[in-house]
């Protein structure tokens, strides 16, 4: 126990005269401590940043809805990219007949979706226009908060209503009381009927800004380009019950497009069926892989803070091997010479990683209110960005203090 | 019969320089006893440095035995040697070489920290040691505070402060003035009639004039080694 306590003090008296000796050269000091808070702030930022990145893709995932598989009229290229060139096709009917016949569904609800202008009188703003169902809603929990929701007599009409986000109604409508108004997308006259309910904004995507009108509004009047046919669909959601129901009905609706297409076995898939769980999974890779490149660019700097380090340590190990002799010839051993100058570097590391950190938890919140971009840092980030600066103090600090403690008395007291 | 505390026989080291080598201390034989104030003299390049150099077990012979408190040092590893600077041998030199921007009671307490002990009981044998040298006042100086007598003694409290059998002073009046030379050579005189072994290494004749022996070298060998005839004692003013 008093072996411990005396090798703690040990340690103490090495920081201590580590710390007269880091006063003695400040300017120095606090230039290579810059290199190591730049490092250690670019890492632990990437951390964020790919965390807040994660965070917003579940969260996407979550607005979309669960238990859903999203029907799109892309060649199924299994994992890879879809080919645009070989568009597939996708109708109402195929909706309706996947409705039928798969069993455990809550709702279908096929989707066009076309960029528009909405106008009234002297603001105009440019946004999505998403022609649904009814059904849209219950797949994606989309309500409205004020107002109503669309409805069937809409879509069988092709009234021209529309269902507007809180962003574009805060846009055009800066006085509120949009409900009941008259707005113009693409010069055609609709009628606010409600409000949509706040989902906010993931990954620069704000969930606000679109407006919903009928699928065959959508269809008759705000198409730009023509259709392949008289009731194609871009997209078709299907909720259902739950995941099990989910995991059989992938399987039932390719079976059934295929049987509908008459796609010859062997053949790819004229479209595309995935589960939001999928969907979840491959961006989750993506953004893995986004924050592993992040932080190996980050690291790089860490790295340049490192090789500063060292080379500070050489110059330090140089100017005092006077000191060095002396020490040595008043009983240091090698191993006290060499944690000496490891306990210098270890010093200087981990002043320039809580500085880093500091900088980080301050630009992450700075991130977080400006961009409205989530920078979660953790506690075992903020250790281990402290630990790894230590870490990178003994290993860039370990070459110097080797060579400081390999000195020869004599000729380290004889230097000038 | 104890031992001497210090025997070398055949002691050589050789230094190779532009391809030549250079027998600095060339087969010298000698022994000091303990207790024993012994001035090495010589001309500069005469070894006398790398004698000193070689028994304060700074440096290691070319070849030759020596023999220190019955240890055979040519046995001994760089830590081992580290451990015998500390426990049985102290330094003061010319320069002083002590840390800067370093209070005298930390400076003298250096070489306890080698030696393992405890915070508290470092300061105070430090503080024991700076006052039996009249620097009680000076504690919390740092060396640009005090003159160059203040700080020999400060080197020579850090040299007494792990209580060695040996002090090894390499030229230690040679930056000072006569007046301080004679009080650094009074506490010499003084440490040595309380035992321990001193020994000198100066090129000043009137300084060897306060040893008890005499050596001088000159191309790397002793070629007188005898008791100072007429000794001084020095005065402290």
């Amino acid at each position: 126990m008093s072996q411990l306590l005396n090798s703690v003090a040990d340690w103490g008296v090495n920081v201590s005269i580590a710390m007269t000796a880091l006063r003695t050269n400040l300017m120095r000091s606090i230039l290579t401590t810059l290199g190591v808070m730049i490092g250690v702030f670019s890492v632990i930022l990437a951390v964020a940043v790919g965390n807040g990145a994660k965070v917003s893709v579940t969260q996407q995932i979550a607005t979309l809805g669960s238990n859903m598989a999203i029907v799109v009229p892309e060649p199924d290229n299994e994992n890879g990219p879809p080919r645009p060139r070989e568009r597939g096709r996708l109708t109402e009917r195929d909706a309706k007949a996947i409705e039928r016949q798969v069993p455990g569904i809550n709702a279908v609800a096929p989707q066009i979706r076309n960029s528009v202008q909405v106008s009234t009188a002297g603001r105009s703003v440019t946004t999505l226009a998403v022609g649904a169902t009814p059904a849209y809603g219950i797949v994606s929990n989309v309500t409205a908060s004020e107002g109503r929701f669309l409805s069937d007599t809409d879509v069988g009409s092709a009234a021209r209503v529309a269902v507007i986000g809180e962003t574009v109604a805060n846009r055009i409508f800066q006085d509120g009381g949009a409900v009941g108004q008259t707005i113009r997308i693409n010069r055609v006259p609709f009628s606010v009927v409600g409000i949509l309910e706040a989902k906010g904004s993931n990954l620069g995507n704000d969930n606000d800004d679109q407006v919903i009108v009928p699928i065959s509004t959508l269809r008759q009047r705000l198409l730009t380009t023509p259709a392949q046919g008289p009731d194609d669909v871009q997209l078709i959601f299907v909720g259902f019950d739950d995941e099990e129901a989910l995991l059989v009905g992938q399987k039932e609706i390719k079976n059934l497009l295929r049987a509908r297409y008459r796609v010859a076995k062997g053949s790819v898939n004229p479209f595309t069926v995935r589960t939001t769980t999928e969907i979840a999974e491959a961006t989750g890779t993506v953004t893995q892989i986004f924050q592993g490149l992040l932080v190996a660019i980050a690291s790089i700097s860490l790295l340049v803070g490192g090789i500063g380090i060292m080379n500070i340590m050489l110059v330090s190990v140089t100017e005092r091997t006077r000191e060095i002799g002396l020490r040595m010839a008043l009983g240091a051993k090698r191993r006290d010479i060499r944690n000496q100058f490891l306990v210098e570097a270890a010093v200087l590391c981990v002043i320039g990683g809580a500085m880093g950190l500091t900088l980080a938890l301050l630009a992450a919140f700075a991130v977080e209110r400006a961009a409205n971009f989530p920078a979660p840092i953790g506690w075992d980030t903020a250790l281990m960005s402290i630990a790894f600066s230590a870490v990178i103090g003994l290993v860039f600090g370990g070459y110097p203090a080797i060579r400081a403690s390999r000195l020869s008395p004599i000729e380290a007291l004889r230097s000038e | 019969m104890t031992p001497p505390l210090l025997s070398t026989s055949e002691l050589v080291k050789d230094y190779v320089i532009g391809g030549e080598t250079v027998h600095a201390v060339n087969n010298v034989s000698l022994s000091i006893a303990r207790g024993e104030f012994v001035a090495i003299m010589g001309a500069s390049g005469s070894g006398k440095s790398t004698f000193m150099n070689m028994i304060g077990c700074l440096d290691v012979p070319t070849s030759g035995t020596l023999l220190l408190d019955g240890i055979d040092t040519k046995l001994l590893s760089s830590d081992e040697l580290a451990e015998i600077r500390n426990r049985k041998i102290g330094f003061v030199f010319q320069q002083f070489n002590l840390l800067a921007r370093t209070s005298a009671l930390d400076n003298v307490a250096v070489p306890l920290i080698y030696a393992g002990m405890g915070h508290a009981e470092r300061r105070a044998k430090a503080k024991a040691k700076l006052e039996a040298l009249g620097l009680g006042e000076r504690l919390e100086n740092s060396p640009a505070k005090l003159s160059g007598g203040q700080q020999q003694r400060v080197a020579i409290a850090r040299a007494l402060v792990t209580d060695p059998l040996m002090l090894l002073a390499d030229e230690p009046t040679g930056a000072l003035d006569t007046q301080t030379s004679l009080d650094i050579m009074s506490i010499f005189q003084g440490l040595n009639d309380d035992g321990i072994t001193m020994v000198v290494v100066t090129h000043e004749p009137d300084i060897a004039e306060y040893a008890a022996r005499r050596i001088i070298f000159r191309d790397g060998k002793v070629i007188e080694d005898e008791a100072v005839k007429s000794r001084r004692r020095a005065v402290a003013q």
